[in-house]
């Protein structure tokens, strides 16, 4: 009896040890953080302003970035591996990004929506900190749905954080979010500073983006008034040589202007905003590579780049290899900005006095040399006559802007564009969007004004108000904007301006089917002209192409609100009518 | 051959001419073995035949028996064996083999926190006698079940590290948590790796398949239970047994890359089709030019040709210099020889048991060397097990079982899609004999051996797993069982990728890139288990409860380095002389607890039932949920045995029913909490960090739970030679554990919900029969037959109304992007019907689908003109097998030679076929490609296969090509002989046994690729020849 006695205690005992108490199913996240730790002092908002900024960087690092898409779809270039636009289908975008640019952009609305919603929910110590913060988080959520709506039009708006199982999205009007965004706008240039490190929005790139959503959102005024404070502001077109290579004779001040690392130092004046990308970064705050050499410059290096005798005359190795890089011609640069932009006045593209077409800035086709050491003609330019056909230059050969493109591989891998700073906002950005602005109130001679700052800044000869057309401010981006702006939104915005002002003929009614952006694209790029066939793709482009399709897993996915596709693009006939009601 | 026939024929007239005489009584001494695994025998029953004079076997197998005339027979006879009648004949010396009986009712099972006899059960379990598979050579234990059991599916493994690439029990039950069973080792839930586990320590595998018998695992029960339990020694002397295997593993199908002829082909066709603005001819050998060609004229095609015709075709062809020089000299490498392997396999293990009245032990050690069928894939492990118990008093016996396994998983094998890319007419080495970085040239076609041949690595895992326990007797009958399961896994996984030879060091990364991981794990279960049994009058009660409670704690550190200095000699042991550091940890916590009380009983031995419940709580379920109950019960009546009961030919039925709900917590331990990443971003000055949510919370997740019932019947017919197990199953699984895909525009692609519910419904059939029993000849063979058909009942419960066939319906919103559609099965394959390759007369209709001849022509369900993601994809098939079939055939001749034939079927399945959508890139005309079979050209208009270059993003919604992937399988063939104790005797040893095996020997299909089981990699086929004995 002793002996169950005591074993009958042994087993209470070891029962007891184990016995529940109430805290030992509480989870217990050890490595991860939740917002509820996070979010509650303003160092958490400041860490996630800083995946906004980050979030920047995915326009135009690696490989076919939207910015590259978006000089590709345009009247500069063609997208040389997708030229047939009915291959771009809601489930398809085969080599770009123009799908998947979609779901980019509304993942960095929701970082941006995660400060706007919570901001409220802890207690400022200073309330400008509060006010700083919740302005660049809105000026982050404004820019991202000012590139939407310019490459998709209508889009569905979210404007909180999602914090559950959210169905039942619909697509909102382009003007209603334009209002929207403007108005946040300008609160938030109230409460931007003026200055900040680079990488971070002042109140210049909130001037500057607020100018762009206006003039989209055709308030003319509003645009003119905002680009004014930037220009008015700390900043200044670059005139006279600076930075690396300033001492270079060889080089001029578009040179200076374009080099990665002049792009962020303080004295380049005429940077608004920029990325910052650098080589020594740790892993994971530094990009691939800003990619620029492989999707601008030529395939010079091909095997189709033959010599007199038939041979391979070039090979991917050696000094010109690494200078113009790996090109693979993923956006094949067309004449119109090769060569008939630059012709104004008597001036030619081969004769100008325009910084930004001079022989130093170029490579043209005969500075590309045979570069195989045991070709007969090595040392001698490429020649397309002993190509086995002239279609082998569309990716081999052609001339390219290496002021911009050029972006040494800083590792030993293939020289694709290494690490860089690339621009957002630039001061002759601003006023080539006042003089747009200018000249749709028919301030012609404002709008001369603003071009000719720019252009005699690159040494190009000044316009007169009668000058100044639609098309030749486009000339103009072109120019001065290459591989910057993002084009074709930027071409698709005017699209939209002019049909809501019925101009040239164009209404908003049948934008799908008439549109400046499609129609400038074929009286330009000369590529749409013939029936170019190449790596199984015959070149083709729609109307409806003006805006890209939704994807159709987004779609699909939204089970209980219907998100409209672009007229044109299969399932568009299930559209409901997009939401116009103001977005408070 | 002969001597084997020769042997019984004389045994028989020497008997026949002794039995004529007249020859007085006599001693007779002899042993009884086990025929399967020639185990000796204790308690076997020895009987003179017609009289009541016997004896047993003592616990040396032996026994003894005097006064026995040469006329008499001997009966043997014991439980779970088929009883022998030998004629004792002159000899002094009667040895036995008996064979176990095919039905096994006094077999015991494990039902968890206990055993039963099986003929007690009141759920479906199915047992696998592990000496059943002593001559299959394995690697891991699950080559036991890969269609061996009904009702469990497993896929098996293809690497050399072996295992199953799939595993789950009757159906799939749960959308995203895991579908894989539970493993309960000894008794004690195991979170390990099946892969730990030596096979050849394993005594039985019993699988709880019904929600009854699983229940008491409660929580983590629905995906059924897989319970092994490993040997343990027996009282005498110590037992030494030894085994090696050696063989060789190979593909067991082929599916080779293009060669030097094929690739030609396939440049020249790819180039035609490509739209180059060439005449076609352009591209053809000028030595074989079509008809009306002249040389000339295809010479000057070009603008400008080079004066060797064959370079000039070359160069066309768009071949690297590397190629061309190769073709002109006549070389080419043929990549499959070189990739594929024969691998050497070896596997040995030694095992040493014994006891006393007190004590019982089992040791064992185990070696295996596995190297795969693919260049650079190789396995090993180490294992080794110590199981003890010790009776310490009358009332009270402790004892542990530990087993620790050391795996090294240090491989690096060739990347198959390298081998493919590769062109025949590269090369593998530059002229000074080091691997090239690209075999022709092109960025786009890495050498496939670049990692295997210089990539370091030590990837190695330990586990160490015991079991301690107590069992106390308490008064009045009540059993106490005190256990307490550590199991601690540590393992690492280091990298070096040297810059002069590796692209992940030079190109990827600077001057070598290294990573260095090391996790480690360490859990607990704490067990208390209570157990009364009582029998009053023909009442039995068994009663069983159970406290226990759990942790779970992981430790993750991981580093990475690149750009190193001075030099990168010291590979992943020093990763501090690299310049660019990087690290990240992961740490998790999960505990659990639960209790459960079960109680079976029996009426008259003949009315059965089992009732339990159990109580499950774990910290990873929203905290408003964080705990659920799990009901169960089960009755079962041996009809057999009722007075009433009259059936010469059956000796036993019973009738089975029972219910019960069970568990998935599959879920990782902190899915119901919102979590923030950490974004790394460097401004010019400083590196700093930002965040970003990824993932939603959801504090109301909850447990998913599966209620299903079970109707079985087990029965033994025709004096026990027939044993038939059937049991009909449905289960519906609520509260789905599920990724509820999201809109991508939120920023999240899905949450973690509970959501839908799914029905499984089954059938599962065994049936053992002894077919011939003759001394010197048997034939058993035993069948298994399952099918589950699954249904998705609700997903998320919202609704649409939608026009169908010119009425508005209202139906429940479908998931497009997994593809669930409410009212199908989970595997229902939609997807667009492909009728066919339109031909170049029809190159108007497909013009209507912006496509051309040589692409794929699909049913327009509505008739639109275009292949709508919605409306034209229908329900074509399905992804998992609807039929599984296996026979396992078992010969013995002359009680020494043994053969096993394995057959098995799975049957109704389709699987995606990626080869046959070879859609176009811009590099193919650079590098090679993975096989197109029978791609169509405008020369052979295939009807099956597109062309090189096929568009498909006509199809809206994303095409995918399925193939039939039924198959028959000769899995195993297996022959052993069993040496004659007689020549081994002298040296020793006993239980001699050689044997040879084959795995995979022969698969009948009509899949494509590689292997219909293992879809688009290949299945090894393994020889092996093995040696096994005592001393």
């Amino acid at each position: 009896m002793k002996r169950s006695i005591y074993i009958s205690f042994t087993l209470l005992l070891v029962l007891g040890i184990t016995s529940c108490n109430k805290s030992w199913l509480e989870p217990d996240p050890l490595s991860i953080l939740t917002p509820q730790n996070v979010y509650v002092d303003k160092a958490g908002f400041e860490s996630l302003l800083i995946s906004m900024r980050k979030n920047l960087k995915k326009e135009m690092y690696e490989n076919r970035n939207p910015i590259a898409g978006e000089v590709a779809a345009s009247d500069l270039a063609i997208p040389i591996f997708q030229i047939d636009f009915r291959k771009l289908t809601p489930n398809s975008d085969k080599f770009w990004k123009y799908l998947t640019f979609y779901t980019t952009a509304y993942q960095c609305i929701k970082d941006a929506n995660v400060a706007i919603s919570r901001i409220d929910d802890i207690t400022w110590d200073q309330e400008q900190d509060r006010n700083r913060i919740l302005a660049e988080a809105l000026w982050h959520r404004a820019y991202w749905y000012y590139r939407l709506v310019n490459s998709y039009g209508d889009v569905p708006w979210i404007g909180q954080e999602v914090q559950d199982a959210k169905l039942d999205f619909q697509t909102y009007s382009r003007w209603t979010i334009l209002d929207k965004i403007e108005s946040d706008l300008d609160y938030a240039v109230q409460w931007l500073p003026v200055s900040a490190p680079a990488g971070a929005i002042t109140q210049g790139a909130g001037n500057m983006l607020l100018a762009k959503v206006s003039l989209a959102n055709t308030d003319f005024d509003k645009a003119i008034e905002a680009a004014t404070d930037v220009i008015n502001g700390p900043y200044a077109l670059m005139k006279d040589r600076f930075g690396a290579y300033g001492d270079d004779p060889a080089y001029n001040v578009i040179w200076d202007l374009h080099r990665p690392q002049n792009i962020n130092i303080a004295q380049n004046k005429e940077t608004i905003l920029a990325t910052v990308d650098r080589y020594e970064a740790p892993p994971g705050a530094k990009s691939a590579g800003t990619y620029s050499m492989r999707l601008y410059n030529s395939a010079f290096y091909n095997a189709v780049a033959k010599d007199s005798q038939g041979k391979h005359g070039t090979i991917d190795a050696g000094g010109e290899y690494d200078s113009l890089g790996r090109g693979n011609a993923d956006v094949r640069l067309d004449p119109f900005y090769e060569y008939e932009v630059w012709a104004f006045g008597d001036q030619r593209w081969n004769h100008t006095t325009d910084l930004r077409r001079s022989d130093i800035n170029w490579t043209d086709l005969d500075e590309i040399y045979y570069n195989n050491p045991e070709s007969v003609n090595y040392g001698e330019p490429l020649n397309p006559k002993w190509f086995a056909s002239l279609l082998d230059t569309l990716q081999a050969n052609y001339a390219m802007p290496t002021y911009i493109t050029y972006v040494p591989q800083q590792s030993t891998g293939t020289p694709y564009g290494g690490n860089g700073d690339w621009y957002i906002y630039r001061l002759a950005g601003t006023y080539l969007i006042r003089a747009e602005a200018e000249f749709w109130k028919g301030e012609k001679a404002l709008a001369a004004d603003d071009i000719n700052a720019v252009r005699q800044r690159a040494h190009a000869l000044p316009i007169t108000a009668d000058q100044v057309t639609i098309d030749f401010i486009f000339d103009e981006r072109a120019r001065e904007l290459f591989a910057e702006a993002p084009r074709h939104s930027e071409l698709v915005r005017a699209s939209y301006i002019m049909a809501k002002l019925n101009v040239g003929g164009y209404s908003l009614n049948n934008f799908s089917k008439k549109n400046y952006y499609f129609d400038r694209v074929m009286a330009r790029n000369i590529f749409y002209k013939q029936p170019l066939t190449f790596y199984a793709n015959t070149i083709f482009m729609s109307p409806y192409n003006a805006l890209w399709p939704v994807p159709s897993d987004v779609i699909t996915a939204n089970t209980l609100g219907r998100i409209n596709q672009n007229e044109g693009y299969d399932g568009a006939e299930r559209n409901a009518p997009p939401v116009t009601d103001p977005i408070q | 051959m002969a001597p084997f026939l020769t042997k019984p024929r004389l045994w028989l007239c020497v008997s026949f001419i002794l039995s004529a005489s007249v020859v007085r009584a006599q001693t007779i001494t002899g042993t009884v073995r086990s025929a399967q695994d020639n185990q000796l025998l204790p308690g076997v029953t020895v009987q003179v035949k017609g009289t009541s004079r016997g004896t047993t076997t003592d616990a040396q197998g032996t026994y003894r028996l005097s006064g026995i005339h040469p006329q008499d027979s001997l009966v043997f006879s014991y439980i779970g064996f088929n009883s022998q009648t030998v004629p004792a004949g002159t000899g002094s010396r009667v040895d036995v083999r008996l064979t176990a009986a095919a039905s096994s009712l006094n077999q015991v099972v494990v039902i968890g926190y206990g055993t039963a006899k099986k003929s007690d059960l009141t759920g479906a379990v199915a047992q696998l006698d592990a000496s059943q598979y002593e001559t299959q050579p394995m690697t891991q234990l699950t080559d036991m079940l890969t269609g061996t059991v009904a009702g469990i599916n497993i896929n098996q493994g293809t690497s050399a590290s072996g295992g199953n690439s799939f595993m789950e029990v009757r159906g799939q039950t749960s959308l995203n948590a895991s579908n894989a069973p539970m493993i309960v080792l000894d008794g004690s839930i195991f979170n390990g790796s099946l892969a730990d586990i030596n096979p050849s320590d394993v005594k039985t595998i019993d699988i709880l398949k019904d929600a009854s018998s699983a229940a008491i695992y409660g929580a983590r029960a629905s995906n059924g239970v897989i319970m092994i339990t490993t040997k343990t020694g027996r009282k005498g002397p110590p037992t030494i047994r030894f085994r090696a295997e050696v063989g060789m593993n190979e593909a067991a199908h082929a599916y080779k890359p293009y060669d030097a002829r094929q690739y030609m082909q396939f440049k020249m066709d790819l180039l035609k089709g490509w739209g180059t603005g060439f005449p076609n001819y352009y591209f053809d050998n000028p030595d074989k030019l079509p008809e009306g060609v002249t040389l000339d004229q295809w010479r000057h095609v070009s603008a400008n040709p080079l004066p060797n015709n064959t370079e000039e075709w070359l160069n066309r062809l768009r071949f690297f210099p590397t190629e061309i020089n190769n073709y002109l000299a006549g070389k080419t490498t043929d990549w499959y020889d070189q990739v594929m392997q024969r691998g050497i396999k070896q596997n040995y293990d030694i095992s040493v048991s014994g006891g006393s009245d007190k004590a019982s032990y089992y040791w064992s050690g185990g070696y295996t060397h596995n190297e795969g069928i693919i260049t650079g894939d190789k396995f090993s492990a180490i294992r080794t097990r110590l199981n003890l118990d010790y009776k310490v008093a009358r009332w009270m016996d402790v004892g542990m079982n530990t087993q620790f396994a050391h795996r090294d998983l240090g491989a690096v094998p060739v990347n198959l899609d390298d081998m493919y890319r590769a062109s025949p007419y590269g090369s593998i080495y530059d002229s000074t004999g080091h691997l090239k970085f690209y075999t022709n040239g092109y960025p786009g076609s890495p050498n496939p051996f670049l990692n295997p041949y210089n990539q370091q690595i030590s990837k190695q895992e330990n586990d160490l797993f015991a079991t301690l326990y107590a069992n106390i007797d308490l008064p009045f009958g009540i059993k106490y069982k005190l256990s307490f399961q550590p199991h601690y896994i540590f393992g690492h996984d280091y990298n070096f990728w040297p810059s002069a030879t590796t692209l992940m060091g030079s190109v990827t990364h600077t001057n070598g890139f290294g990573s260095r991981k090391q996790t480690r794990e360490y859990d607990w279960i704490l067990d208390n288990i209570i157990h009364w049994n009582k029998t009053v009058g023909a009442h039995n009660f068994d009663v069983t409860l159970l406290y226990s409670s759990e942790e779970h704690r992981y430790w993750l550190d991981s580093t990475t380095n690149e750009n190193f200095a001075p030099n990168e000699n010291l590979g992943y042991d020093a990763l501090q002389f690299g310049i660019n550091p990087s690290l990240y940890n992961n740490d998790t916590r999960a505990t659990g607890d639960a209790m459960m009380a079960r109680l079976n009983y029996s009426f008259m031995d003949r009315y059965l039932v089992t009732l339990s419940v159990r109580r499950d709580g774990y910290s990873a379920f929203g905290q408003k949920n964080p705990t659920a109950t799990f009901p169960a019960a089960a009755v079962a009546w041996k009809i057999s045995d009722e007075k009433f009961f009259h059936l010469d030919w059956v000796n036993s039925l019973k009738l089975r029913f029972s219910w019960g709900v069970n568990g998935n917590r599959d879920i990782g331990a902190y899915s119901a909490l919102a979590q923030i990443s950490s974004n790394l971003y460097y401004d010019g000055a400083n590196t700093v960090v930002g965040v970003y949510n990824n993932s939603l919370a959801n504090p109301n997740l909850a447990w998913e739970r599966t209620a299903s019932f079970n109707y079985g019947l087990d029965a033994t017919l025709l004096h026990d030679r027939l044993s038939v197990s059937a049991n009909y199953y449905r289960m519906k699984t609520t509260d789905l554990l599920m990724k509820r895909i999201l809109p991508a525009i939120t920023g999240f692609k899905s949450i973690t919900s509970n959501l839908g519910e799914v029905d499984n419904q089954g059938f599962e059939l065994t049936v053992t029969s002894t077919n011939l029993q003759h001394a010197n000849f048997s034939w058993r063979s035993n069948f298994v037959f399952s099918l589950n058909r699954n249904k998705i009942r609700h997903l998320f419960g919202d609704y649409e109304s939608v026009v169908k066939d010119g009425k508005t319906i209202t139906r429940e919103v479908p998931d497009y992007t997994n593809k669930w559609f409410p009212g199908q099965a989970i595997d229902r394959i939609w997807d667009y019907r492909i009728t066919g390759i339109w031909q170049l007369d029809e190159a108007d209709q497909a013009a209507v689908y912006n496509m051309v001849p040589g692409d794929y022509k699909g049913e327009d369900v509505n008739h639109d003109s275009s292949y709508q993601a919605l409306d034209d994809k229908q329900f074509i098939g399905y992804t998992t097998p609807q039929f599984r079939l296996g026979l396992r055939n078992e010969f013995t001749l002359f009680q020494n030679l043994s053969v096993v034939l394995f057959i098995r079927a799975d049957l109704g399945q389709m699987t995606v076929f990626p080869n046959a959508l070879h859609d176009e890139t811009s590099e193919y005309d650079r590098r090679n490609i993975t096989p197109a079979p029978d791609y169509w050209t405008p020369d052979h208009p295939s009807n099956e296969y597109p062309r090189l270059l096929v568009n498909n993003v006509a199809y809206g919604g994303g095409l995918k090509i399925y193939k039939p992937s039924s198959f028959v399988r000769i899995q195993d063939l297996i022959v052993s002989y069993h040496v004659p104790s007689y020549l081994t005797d002298k040296a020793h040893l006993s239980n001699l046994r050689v044997y040879a095996s084959v795995r995979n020997l022969y698969a009948f299909t009509n899949w494509p690729g590689w292997d219909p089981e293992s879809g688009n990699k290949p299945m090894p086929r393994t020889y092996t020849l093995g040696l096994s004995f005592s001393l």
